[in-house]
């Protein structure tokens, strides 16, 4: 545009002069048009480069991306950890293998460990630096003491960053200031890039002649000119092609930055901008992340030869990748260091030692930004209830999840080692599972695979994946039936015998038993614990299906629930999620607790914008549902889930539940410890058949991942109006301790057997039965 | 109402300090692999290598060849007569809360006692103390069913038993459920 305007402009206003003056005074009165116009589009062009500039320079300041947390990790005399795990969450958490006395590091020495913590701001407060010492002996912590720092009988270690949510360029940073960064760091930088930083006023003419010489002699690109102010310019804009408009461009910019801006504040937002490396989508920019990325270690703790190894890799991020290209890197962090000591800024004592040491850097970074896609995904749309992308992905929020890594890392073992394993053929291939652990009393989400490869980040099943959860429901309409205690104990006798139901339209329907048998009549309890369908079917029927679809919905079901009686078997659809909201309420003995994956979200700054609280909503009586939990017990022991005890120690007590559909399309395992819920299923996703029950499919995967981990049994408190009796549960009687078919059993006060019977089965008077009532 | 909760707030921190230091025994912590391995080895790796026991069948098949071996399991479902203790470290989280609520901080003090509660989650003392930091944050609805979730662990400890009925009695009265309150009231009268 600027050309065109500039020559055909003249040619028609010189027409009536003599051809030679007319030829002088129009080239100068060309010339001086030239000039105004070409100011004027200057002027313009500026006024719009500036805008540009300013734009970018403000808005870049701030647009930071959103970390997300894992749970600090508690440690504390008695806290339940291994060795390994430990050693796994302290990398996990940046820390490294080395002294144990500087900060960020750990010694380990069989169980025994020295940790030194870096300190953290945590939502409710600062965790300050500490030296710690503590054995891991037999999964737990033993000997907890704080050597240096503030003592206290319990610290959190910095916790884990698991995710992020980034800004659509794909940048992450950590924001420094300048005031915070060591002094040697800025000081190298303009030895190395720009000696003249303070003075220049964004360009500097006389270096960009130096290099042009250096470039002509050498014959291609050996030295560049360009001052931090246009290198931050040129980073701005994310293109490395070295056009003369664009330079010209830059140059013009750099101009005006310095124009509006203090050095320091050019200087601050270089050092948060500058690339320095990429880690698949998302690109590594300034300083502070650079360190951790490389480093895992924070800016302010960098040797010097950590800070020459940064400031020289500026150069070429990639060409001097000390992970990928050490021997290049050393080279170049070794010249930096020798420019560090000829200007000065280290005596030849310190650049001597430095130069003596490794590179320093950690072998992988210690954040990844894929490892837990399941999860968080799920923390993703906790938050969309309270949080707009945008914010989440340029306010730098720092989210506080429930993520437990070290049961993570069991969880995803259980699934990838035992998927494998079950079934055949085709059906193994085609296998797929999900799995979701809850902190049993607070509702934690501490665990979550969406798939059999848990690094996927594709369908996550264990959020929507909806199938008919079958005898899963069991325990639901066995509560509601124990709800009546006038009319049902764990002993009460119920049909296990075939029946038809007719429909109003005349459709009919036959449920059978799993084995295709008939028993008869069976104890309540067995019929649960071996999951028979049809006294279920009957029981539930006999409560109502409307009584049964409440307690669903109390427990939390909040999708709808069929009236159909084959929802009585679990013709209900529900995700591993949902199962375990409402297995919460059966873990809890009745108290609905609210599934979390967030504990807080704090701006940038610390400051709290969300804190989820845990909640507890007691929806059934706690009484039934301890009888319901005595049986999920039972069928752990000698029921259907019995097969658990391959796998998990004898000694850990556990209760939890089978669950298969029709063709083994789907199998679920639900249950719990002391301190943990887990939901297990495998299936089909195309949901074709796979011959499996819940016992052979969704049963391994869930043993395999309690045995993994160090936790407390299950053993409920026996609540208010429950008692214990020795009965006989064929004859419906109380009995002697010693017989051999004696059975301890609860009961509802006021429920329990009146009559008495001998080990022989002979009925008695219950007059002892009456005084052991008495003094309890 | 606030000023008619306070005597209750203090009557149960003193009960629950003393009930804190009695209350013996606790939940079974298992190791990982069992309590029968040599202590000190490091557990929580998983080790791939280790087979896993598949099975085909609804029930176990004992006589086929099991790759793991097979031990008789425990024989009877568990249970227990109290709550667990609190741990030291648990005990020190619940005493910082109480600092937090006497300077009437109760946001804070219901953080300190959530930390408390993740490590300690079976001591209804724990759920008590929420229940009076949500009674000081004037949210009784949350107050009361942390108390009941307490009762549901004080087991036969009649000094805990006391001090949550009393407690819930407080609440009930003061959200206007004048029933529940003497049912409550009753309760912790005939212990």
């Amino acid at each position: 545009m600027k050309k065109k305007n500039a020559s055909s402009g003249p040619r028609k206003k010189t027409s009536r002069k003599s051809p030679a003056s007319r030829k002088r005074s129009g080239f100068w009165r060309f010339l001086l048009r030239a000039f105004i116009i070409g100011a004027v589009l200057l002027a313009g062009w500026m006024v719009y480069l500036d805008a540009v500039i300013t734009e970018r320079f403000e808005g870049r300041r701030f647009e930071v991306p959103s970390r997300v947390y894992a749970r600090p990790l508690e440690l504390y005399d008695g806290a339940g950890i291994g060795a390994a795990a430990l050693e796994r969450e302290l990398k996990l958490s940046g820390f490294r293998k080395g002294d144990g006395a500087r900060a960020g590091s750990y010694r380990r020495n069989g169980g025994r460990f020295v940790i030194s913590t870096r300190g953290f701001r945590f939502p409710d407060g600062e965790e300050p630096r500490r030296r710690l010492k503590l054995t891991v002996s037999g999964d737990r912590v033993r000997n907890f003491a704080v050597v240096s720092g503030p003592a206290s009988p319990i610290v959190r270690l910095e916790p884990a960053q698991i995710g992020g949510i980034y800004p659509s360029h794909k940048e992450d940073r950590i924001l420094v200031r300048l005031d915070d960064v060591p002094a040697l760091l800025p000081a190298t930088l303009m030895v190395v890039e720009d000696r003249h930083f303070y003075d220049h006023f964004g360009i500097a003419p006389l270096s960009i002649g130096r290099a042009m010489l250096a470039n002509l002699r050498a014959g291609r690109i050996v030295q560049g000119g360009s001052t931090l102010t246009q290198q931050l310019v040129k980073n701005f804009f994310l293109t490395r092609d070295q056009t003369l408009l664009r330079k010209g461009n830059e140059a013009l910019m750099s101009v005006l930055l310095e124009l509006h801006y203090e050095k320091d504040d050019i200087l601050e937002t270089y050092l948060n901008e500058v690339y320095l490396g990429q880690a698949g989508t998302r690109s590594i920019n300034g300083l502070g992340l650079a360190s951790q990325f490389y480093f895992g270690e924070s800016l302010k703790d960098l040797g010097v030869h950590q800070i020459a190894l940064l400031v020289g890799m500026i150069k070429g991020p990639s060409y001097y990748n000390p992970r990928r290209h050490p021997e290049r890197a050393l080279t170049r962090r070794n010249l930096v260091i020798s420019e560090m000591e000829d200007a000065g800024l280290i005596d030849s004592v310190q650049a001597t030692r430095a130069r003596g040491l490794p590179l320093g850097v950690t072998e992988k970074p210690s954040y990844s930004e894929d490892r837990y896609p399941a999860y968080i995904d799920l923390v993703r749309r906790h938050l969309a209830r309270d949080y707009r992308e945008e914010d989440l992905r340029s306010h730098g929020l720092r989210i506080f999840t429930t993520l437990n890594p070290t049961i993570q890392y069991a969880a995803e073992f259980a699934v990838r080692d035992t998927l494998p394993r079950i079934g055949h053929g085709e059906v193994r291939k085609a296998l797929e599972a999900a799995l979701v652990v809850t902190a049993k009393d607070t509702g934690e989400v501490v665990a979550l695979v969406g798939g059999r490869d848990p690094d996927y980040a594709g369908f996550n099943r264990a959020l929507d994946a909806s199938r008919p959860i079958g005898s899963l429901i069991k325990p639901f309409v066995y509560l509601a039936a124990l709800s009546k205690p006038e009319k049902y104990t764990l002993i009460t006798p119920v049909q296990d015998r075939s029946f038809t139901l007719e429909f109003d339209d005349g459709r009919l329907w036959q449920p059978k038993n799993y084995d295709g048998k008939e028993r008869g009549l069976v104890p309540l309890h067995e019929a649960l614990s071996h999951s028979y369908n049809l006294p279920a079917v009957r029981v539930g029927l006999d409560v109502g299906v409307d009584a049964v679809k409440d307690t669903l919905q109390a427990f939390g079901v909040s999708s709808a629930i069929s009236e159909y009686p084959s929802m009585l078997l679990g013709a209900v659809p529900m995700t591993p999620v949902t199962v375990a909201q409402i297995y919460q309420g059966l873990a809890t003995s009745g108290f609905n607790t609210p599934l979390r994956t967030i504990r807080e979200v704090t701006d940038a700054g610390g400051e709290a914008l969300s804190r989820y609280n845990l909640e507890v909503d007691q929806v059934a009586d706690p009484a039934a549902v301890h009888l319901v939990q005595y049986v999920m017990q039972e069928t752990m022991y000698e029921g259907t889930g019995k097969s658990a005890y391959f796998t998990v120690p004898e000694e850990l007590s556990l209760a939890g539940k089978t669950g298969t559909t029709d063709d083994g399309r789907d199998s679920w395992f639900a249950g719990f410890s002391g301190d943990l819920l887990a939901v297990a299923w495998v299936g089909r996703d195309d949901n074709g058949p796979t011959s499996l029950t819940g016992a052979s499919g969704a049963l391994p995967v869930w043993s395999r991942f309690m045995a993994q981990v160090p936790q407390h049994g299950f053993s409920p408190v026996i609540p208010d109006g429950v008692s214990y009796h020795w009965v006989n549960d064929r004859e419906q009687a109380v009995t002697d301790e010693n017989c051999d078919n004696a059975r301890r059993v609860p009961f509802i006060s006021g429920s329990e057997p009146e009559r008495r019977v001998s080990c022989s089965g002979a009925l008695q008077r219950r007059i002892q039965g009456w005084f052991e009532g008495l003094f309890r | 109402m606030k000023m008619r909760l306070m005597p209750c707030v203090f009557m149960t921190s003193a009960m629950l300090a003393l009930a804190g230091c009695a209350a013996p025994g606790g939940s079974i912590y298992v190791p990982a692999g069992g309590s029968s391995r040599v202590p000190v080895q490091p557990s929580v790796t998983p080790e791939p290598e280790a087979p896993a026991p598949v099975w085909q069948q609804e029930q176990p098949d004992v006589s086929a060849p099991a790759p793991a071996p097979v031990t008789p399991p425990a024989t009877s479902p568990s249970y227990r007569d109290s709550g667990d203790s609190l741990s030291p470290a648990a005990l020190s989280l619940v005493r910082e809360a109480d600092r937090l609520l006497a300077q009437g901080n109760a946001p804070a003090a219901i953080t300190k006692l959530e930390r408390a509660q993740r490590i300690a989650p079976r001591s209804p003392e724990v759920y008590f103390k929420l229940s009076e930091a949500y009674v000081i944050s004037q949210r009784l609805d949350r107050a009361e069913q942390f108390a009941l979730k307490g009762l549901s662990m004080a087991g036969n400890d009649a000094g805990l038993q006391r001090a949550g009925w009393v407690l819930l009695a407080d609440i009930r009265r003061a959200r206007g459920n004048v029933a529940g309150a003497t049912e409550a009231e009753a309760k912790a009268s005939a212990l």
